[in-house]
């Protein structure tokens, strides 16, 4: 998350909520965003119905994959990105520039 | 023996050159259940102060990012 961390302005200019999510608890991810210093919510999908229902859940050993939706104002997906690809908010920026 | 040399040199050459000439890897546009243009499935989550937070919180206000991450304390 840290580099959604540190791209956050960059998101901000351009009006688009990052939301950070996965498996922990909630308590755990307060104490991981109080480490990390990340400013924006990070979900705690701790049923992983989230992860089963964006197709990513790794049910062999019952965590989220790494990935990325870019979702427009009318609740749709306008990009995805999984793997190396989404640690890299690059290409997440690009799509919000877009659609902006 | 020089030429089998320049021959080995000349081979790793060609494959440093393929593996630069690479194309980066097209985004991925899909997942098992979710495909680019979906209507993205809404969820209601308790976010890391308890507060709940949904997608169509959203709907009609902000584009949202939202980013899947394996576990805690670890990078990515």
């Amino acid at each position: 998350m840290n580099n959604y961390r540190d791209n956050l302005a960059k998101f901000r200019e351009l009006d688009a909520q990052v939301l950070g999510i996965s498996v922990d608890a909630a308590p755990s991810l307060k104490v991981f965003a109080e480490q990390t210093g990340v400013q924006f919510p990070l979900l705690s999908d701790f049923k992983r119905q989230a992860a089963a229902a964006y197709g990513i859940l790794n049910e062999e050993r019952g965590f989220a994959e790494r990935a990325t939706f870019v979702i427009d104002r009318d609740g749709k997906i306008r990009a995805i990105e999984t793997g190396a690809a989404a640690i890299d908010p690059a290409g997440a920026l690009a799509s919000c520039r877009a659609i902006r | 023996m020089q030429s089998r040399i320049f021959a080995a040199g000349f081979a790793l050459l060609l494959g440093i050159a393929s593996l630069a000439a690479q194309e980066p890897k097209p985004a991925v546009r899909q997942t098992r259940t979710l495909k680019v243009g979906d209507p993205a499935p809404d969820f209601s989550l308790p976010d890391q102060n308890g507060k709940i937070v949904r997608l169509s919180d959203f709907r009609g206000k902000q584009n949202v990012v939202l980013a899947f991450f394996v576990l805690a304390f670890t990078s990515g």
